[in-house]
């Protein structure tokens, strides 16, 4: 079958291939120049085949423009044998390195574009790092312009935080000992570097420890400064108190230390000329040695109550019994300053549940720092008030009271009224010991109202203990 | 008989010194804050001064400072007690002229004796 196909293909073909030669032969029997008509003839069949090619290309062209447009591969169609081939087969080859190169430009493209989002993911987070820490933070580059500051910072130097990116540094903080020591670790390429300021904030002096580390480059060129300044005002205040805490401890261990290592001398030396004196000189010996007894426990108690060490004995009592115990320990030393003390009010029912002896040590410090305190020929009273499920006691002086500014301090530990330093000494052990027994242990409440000048009332208040239980007993 | 002023809000203390130079040939005045020794001192013109640092009132400072702008007491010796020991500005115990300055606890026999070289050409 296919060899008769190909023998009729053959036969057309010759049939086709002998039509111009039966044409030639017509033209010359009707007497044309036989050499126009062959010039003819290849004029007409250039001209045909430049047309083909010029079909072909023009094919080509469409088709790649088409192609073009869909982006989906471009590249030259030219007939095989044709004079485009290679001509085609180069632009073929450059389109492809072309194409090659913007395949792989697009690549990276993408891989620059989550570089990209990478990066602004992680200065976010490094902003959102350096605005969580509780100090204040500025960070500046080499030309002293801040590139980030934390709100802690804002607030410190009192500048617009959304208006700080990019300003440069003394021009954005008032404080200008700040703004020229940050220049200074740009400028003396140290790499840390530590100062303590000192800044006054609303008329307040504030203290910070502040530090300034330089961010160096892959070349090690110091291109900024990391400042952070931290408030160490309260580290301060407790050093500061905790000195003067020694100095006050020191003062009152040594005072009764002085007295018993004096006349116990004295003794040694045969300076008491009598019996009397001898024993005159034991008593004071032995008084002395209480009363540092009794300091060295106020400060272990105080020290054992922060800790939770405490021994704790609750028992059921009267309050107004301990008040007349206690009254009845104070009532020499009032005498000496000539001070009237009034005892209280009596009450129905007076009944808590509380550790004697603590409950003991509070009412006789209110007592002392109330006579302690006091005007000579003043007056110190007691009062007692039942409230709902709760007793007030209440001391009241008729004393030198206390400033104002001053009166929120006075159950601070080692605090002691800077006036009062003129009327009396102290540890500012006492009014803390009162607050720790009655609101550590006993979950009651300590007061104080006073009127510089004046005097002042120093209260606490206790839980009542149920009246079943008393009907039990 | 030199006379001495001896000053301390602590009555024992005071109370130990007087004793302790009475029995060795001194006359003893005393006072219990700065106030009222600066006084005694103006009317009495002590031989010495030993008085305690830290009172009520005025310090045992002050009231030194006091007596030095006093020209009847300017040149009064003085010797310093003191418990507290951390913060003592020795600049200013150099300026008033303080003979010696006793930590307490103290020996009565160290006060004694140092009495006794700061009042020197006055001596018993």
């Amino acid at each position: 079958m296919a060899k008769s196909k190909r023998r009729y293909y053959l036969l057309a073909l010759m049939g086709i291939a002998s039509v111009p030669g039966l044409v030639l032969y017509s033209l010359v029997m009707l007497g044309f120049n036989i050499g126009g008509i062959v010039l003819a003839s290849l004029s007409v069949l250039t001209l045909s085949w430049i047309g083909w090619e010029a079909i072909g290309i023009f094919r080509s062209l469409s088709d790649f423009n088409s192609r073009f447009e869909d982006g989906s591969n471009v590249h030259f169609h030219v007939p095989q044998g044709s004079v485009l081939e290679r001509i085609a087969t180069k632009m073929n080859h450059y389109i492809k390195k072309q194409d090659d190169s913007r395949q792989q430009m697009q690549e990276q493209i993408e891989a620059l574009d989550i570089q990209v989002q990478l990066s602004q993911r992680q200065a976010r987070n490094t902003e959102a790092i350096i605005q969580s820490i509780h100090d204040a933070v500025i960070v500046t580059d080499c030309f002293n312009r801040v590139i980030v500051a934390n709100s802690k910072a804002s607030e410190l130097f009192d500048f617009d935080l959304d208006k700080a990116q990019y300003k440069q540094i003394n021009e954005l903080l008032g404080v200008e000992k700040v703004a020229a020591m940050i220049m200074t670790a740009i400028s003396s390429k140290t790499h840390h570097r530590r100062n303590d300021l000192e800044i006054e904030i609303d008329g307040q002096l504030k203290f910070y420890n502040s530090t300034f580390s330089s961010i160096t480059d892959e070349s090690g060129e110091i291109v900024g400064v990391v400042s952070v300044f931290h408030d160490i005002s309260r580290e301060k205040e407790v050093s500061r108190m905790k000195n003067e805490f020694v100095s006050h401890v020191s003062h009152e261990l040594k005072t009764p230390l002085a007295s018993i290592t004096a006349y116990a001398e004295m003794l040694v030396d045969g300076e008491a000329q009598d019996d009397e004196s001898r024993e005159q000189f034991l008593s004071i010996i032995q008084t002395q040695a209480q009363r540092l007894n009794r300091l060295i426990e106020d400060i272990l108690n105080i020290s054992r109550i922060e800790s939770g060490l405490v021994k704790v004995k609750k028992d059921r009592a009267s309050v107004a019994m301990l008040i007349r115990d206690s009254v009845e320990m104070i009532k020499s030393y009032a005498a000496e300053k000539s001070i009237s003390v009034i005892e209280p009010n009596s009450v129905v029912y007076d009944q808590v549940n509380v550790d004697k002896d603590m409950i003991s040590q509070v009412i006789i410090n209110l007592l002392s720092n109330a006579v302690k305190y006091n005007k000579p020929g003043g007056t110190v009273s007691i009062s007692v008030e039942v409230l709902e499920d709760l007793i007030s006691v209440k001391v009241t002086d008729s004393g030198v009271g206390i400033p104002s500014d001053e009166i929120g301090h006075v159950f601070d530990k080692f605090y002691r009224v800077s006036s009062n330093d003129k009327v009396a000494k102290g540890t500012g052990l006492g009014l803390n010991l009162v607050k720790q027994i009655v609101e550590k242990v006993h979950g009651g409440r300590v007061f104080v109202e006073s009127v510089e000048g004046e005097g002042s009332t120093f209260g606490f208040e206790l839980p009542l203990c149920a009246t079943e239980e008393t009907a039990v007993i | 008989m030199k006379k001495i002023l001896v000053v301390d809000d602590e009555i024992h203390i005071v109370q130990v010194v007087a004793i302790k130079l009475r029995n060795n040939g001194f006359e003893v005045i005393t006072a219990d804050n700065g106030q009222s020794a600066y006084n005694l001192a103006v009317a009495e013109c002590p031989d010495a001064i030993i008085t305690d640092l830290q009172m009520p009132g005025i310090t045992g400072l002050e009231m030194v400072e006091k007596l030095r702008n006093t020209e009847s007491t300017a040149d009064i010796p003085v010797i310093m007690l003191t418990a507290r020991g951390l913060s003592i500005d020795t600049q200013e115990i150099d300026k008033l002229s303080i003979v010696a300055c006793l930590s307490k606890p103290f020996s009565p026999r160290e006060v004694l004796e140092t009495l006794k070289v700061a009042v020197e050409p006055l001596a018993v």
